[in-house]
């Protein structure tokens, strides 16, 4: 059994699908979290529970709201389970209805109770089932309350809407309808009334579906011919308003019978609300929060537990390896292996696992609060400025986080031009992955201001993608159109549960990434470092990777880091921007009693230091990063451009901060 | 409405006409549209977007859009 779930964005589909699949998919308090199909499995009964992208009607305009309407035309599924926000019934019923007309069984989730009551808003259930003909079920997603019921009418009832038509969109409509279901009798599956109405609305999908297999001048005559017939009697502006006005009267109606409203106390919403979109202080607030997150992360708590990790993994555990291997006599080439490969590649990049987290949580309180559409708002301004809309911060923000969610996140956007800029800016954003360059960098260099320094970091990838928008948007991706209209949620507190979830949930990618993908990789790169055209556990500087370095390093020698470990490491870092640190752990092998931040001091000055991490945040979109703008844009020309620009302008950057910085006498 | 906004304000949309296509659909979308009682939340500094709320919903558009509406004063 296939159980599609649908309802309008932000209304705890996704909270539901996780508590009654048990897995755990992206929850986040602001429109347009979930951005494709996912498939789950029911806990405790049989079938398949999909979770959707938010949409408000089936007509989509954005590429996330064509992924329902497509789904709807092309995949088959058994049952609908329509989530409605208690607290905001009358918007939602306008897709109740649509979903009505398709005449598959639906059920009704009836979510956000608790926010209702609050409001002051109380819904008869019973009343609304009756009204619509289908069963409704009062829940709470968010904690789970009514689920079990949920799912006891999910598997038992059969769910077929009883009543049809509950809409009468009018006798010329109407007259439409049933001259449109005559042409395309028998060539689908699909309600007639259903594909004749959302023709009528104006629904590209339905109109490209039904062109396809009925006649399509029949089919534009019949829509021209009520048109004009509407437009002479009733001197409505367009079918689709009439259309909607129509479903608005029938909503009214249900509404006013199944709702009580009382009146209550300003919520406490509205009061931090004027605090945080304050005019002054809305930008101010949110540079604040930023540097909140960067003291966390690399002064007060990040660092120290970093370094009692390190301490731990270089310390006792680097002694369970070594007097482990001493005791099953190891060959020297699998001593070596192990601990100036593996333990040196893949235990320098866990090392920075607390940091990560802590930024993680971060991102996950931002994202479950509901600040995030308010920076959207904060920012729109300065967005607007260069060709974009505020809605690109918001893939930009969870791009700190990862590129790969970030760029996803652009299909929210709506107009295509804009929608593909961000795309391709997206990659700028400093994601966690850089961030052990940072720390390490930071540490061994500025370690009075790590924190500022790092910030300075993410503000360069900000401004740089603002100011390439500026010129893109100006040059090669003129957009006619901007479209910015964001729904701001109501504030909710974030619980502790879900937070931890969502941390634990994007920093576990990381600690896999390192046991599969880095693990292979640092020995792949000790083979490289030990074996050279001489022979193997040759001197490094001799080594196959010293050679292919070599060949790069002279054309870094401007930016300030010539040196082939440097050129090595960079390589490297195009397949995941951690292998960076996992390598220069390898190349700089360091003995026991000191550390790679010292070693690195004979390597690097600071300026150079400094060059290194500016390149390192601009200068290529990661290996899975490019796969995703890939599937993204669909154009190989795109991707092979977001890689291109990215090389120019990180290398251009680190050229103008080294020379310069040279020539005010900076080392 | 008029080009000066405060927060505070009250209205009621009467014509939406002017209102760019896509901006019309997606208000459409989130149920507001003539008739419909709208209030001015908070204003962005520097001809930045404005925060309405109707129906108990909070919303930001743009300056230059929100403009466009004709709003009478309730
Ligand atoms: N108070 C309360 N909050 C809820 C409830 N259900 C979900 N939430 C919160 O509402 C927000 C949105 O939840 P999601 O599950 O991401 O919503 P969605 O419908 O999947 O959203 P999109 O993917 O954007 O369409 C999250 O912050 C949830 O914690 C509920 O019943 N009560
Ligand atoms: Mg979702």
């Amino acid at each position: 059994m296939e159980i599609a779930l649908i309802g309008n964005p932000n209304t705890g589909k996704t909270s539901l699908f996780n508590n009654l699949t048990g897995s755990y998919e992206y929850v986040g308090n602001w429109s347009g979290v979930t951005v494709e199909k996912k498939v789950g499995v029911f806990k405790n009964t049989q079938g398949h529970l999909i979770d959707l992208p938010g949409v408000y009607t089936l007509n989509p305009l954005s590429k996330d709201e064509g992924v329902v309407t497509s789904f709807f035309l092309t995949e088959s599924v058994d049952r609908l389970l329509n989530i409605l926000d208690a607290s905001q019934l009358e918007r939602n019923l306008h897709l109740t209805l649509q979903l009505l007309e398709f005449e598959k069984p639906v059920l009704i989730g009836l979510n956000m109770v608790d926010v209702a009551k609050k409001r002051g808003i109380q819904i008869n259930s019973a009343k609304l089932s009756a009204f619509l003909g289908v069963p409704v079920v009062p829940v709470v997603a968010r904690n789970g309350k009514g689920c079990d019921k949920l799912v006891d009418v999910i598997s038992t009832k059969s769910m077929k809407p009883v009543k049809k038509n509950l809409v009468y969109y009018g006798k010329e409509v109407e007259a439409a309808i049933a001259a449109i279901s005559a042409v395309i009798e028998g060539k689908t599956e699909h309600s007639q009334r259903f594909l004749a109405v959302q023709y009528l609305e104006g629904n590209e999908y339905v109109k490209n579906y039904l062109h396809q297999i009925a006649d399509a001048m029949k089919l534009s005559s019949i829509l021209s011919n009520l048109e004009s017939e509407l437009q002479n009697r009733y001197d409505c502006k367009s079918l689709a308003n009439f259309i909607y006005l129509k479903r608005k009267e029938t909503i009214e109606k249900i509404a006013a019978a199944v709702a009580v409203k009382t009146d209550t106390v300003i919520p406490l919403t509205e009061k931090i609300d004027s605090i945080v979109t304050n005019k002054y202080l809305g930008i101010p607030i949110f540079l604040l929060l930023m540097y909140l997150m960067f003291m966390l992360t690399f002064d007060w708590l990040g660092t120290p537990l970093s370094d009692m990790l390190d301490a731990f993994l270089t310390g006792p555990i680097t002694n369970l390896f070594e007097s482990a291997l001493t005791a099953i006599h190891a060959s020297a080439f699998i001593h070596a292996l192990i601990i100036e490969g593996l333990v040196a590649g893949v235990g320098g990049v866990l090392v920075f696992v607390p940091q990560i987290f802590i930024l993680f949580f971060f991102i996950s309180l931002l994202e479950d609060s509901g600040y995030m559409a308010r920076v959207a708002l904060v920012m729109d301004r300065i967005m607007e400025s260069v060709g974009l809309n505020g809605k690109a911060f918001i893939p930009m923000i969870i791009g700190f986080g990862c590129n790969v969610p970030g760029i996803m996140a652009a299909r929210t956007i709506e107009t295509p031009k804009e929608r593909l800029l961000t795309i391709l800016l997206t990659p700028l954003m400093s994601c966690s992955a850089r961030l052990p360059v940072y720390a390490l960098f930071v540490g061994g260099f500025f370690a009075g201001h790590r924190a500022l320094v790092v910030l300075s970091l993410y503000v360069l990838g900000i401004v740089v993608a603002l100011t390439l928008a500026k010129v893109f948007s100006s040059t090669i991706l003129k957009a006619e159109t901007s479209l910015f209209v964001i729904e701001l949620p109501p504030y909710r507190l974030p619980q502790f549960q879900s937070l931890w979830r969502s941390t634990w949930d994007k920093g576990k990618g990381f600690i896999r990434k390192a046991g599969t993908f880095i693990f292979a990789g640092s020995v792949f790169i000790w083979l490289l470092s030990y074996a050279g055209p001489n022979g193997l556990n040759v001197d490094m500087d001799h080594s196959f990777l010293a050679a292919i370095g070599g060949v790069i390093a002279p054309i870094l020698a401007p930016i300030g880091f010539g040196t082939w470990q440097a050129a090595a490491s960079l390589i490297t870092g195009f397949l995941a921007k951690e292998s960076i640190i996992s390598t220069m752990n390898i190349i700089y092998f360091v003995p026991k009693d000191s550390n790679l931040q010292g070693l690195l001091a004979n390597y690097y000055t600071p300026l150079a230091a400094y060059s290194f991490m500016v390149f390192i945040l601009l200068y290529i979109p990661c290996l899975a990063t490019t796969a995703t703008i890939y599937k993204e844009t669909g154009s190989k020309k795109w991707t092979a451009f977001a890689i291109g620009y990215a090389l120019v302008i990180a290398y251009v950057l680190a050229f103008l901060i080294y020379q310069g910085g040279k020539l005010f006498g900076l080392v | 409405m008029n080009h000066s906004f405060k927060a505070g304000d009250k209205g009621k949309i009467v014509d939406l006409s002017h209102v760019s296509q896509l901006v019309q659909r997606r208000l459409l979308d989130l149920g507001i549209t003539e008739g419909s009682e709208v209030c001015v939340k908070c204003v962005m500094p520097f001809g930045g977007p404005i925060m309405i709320e109707s129906c108990g919903q909070c919303i930001g558009i743009r300056r230059k859009e929100a403009i466009q509406m004709e709003v009478v004063k309730i």
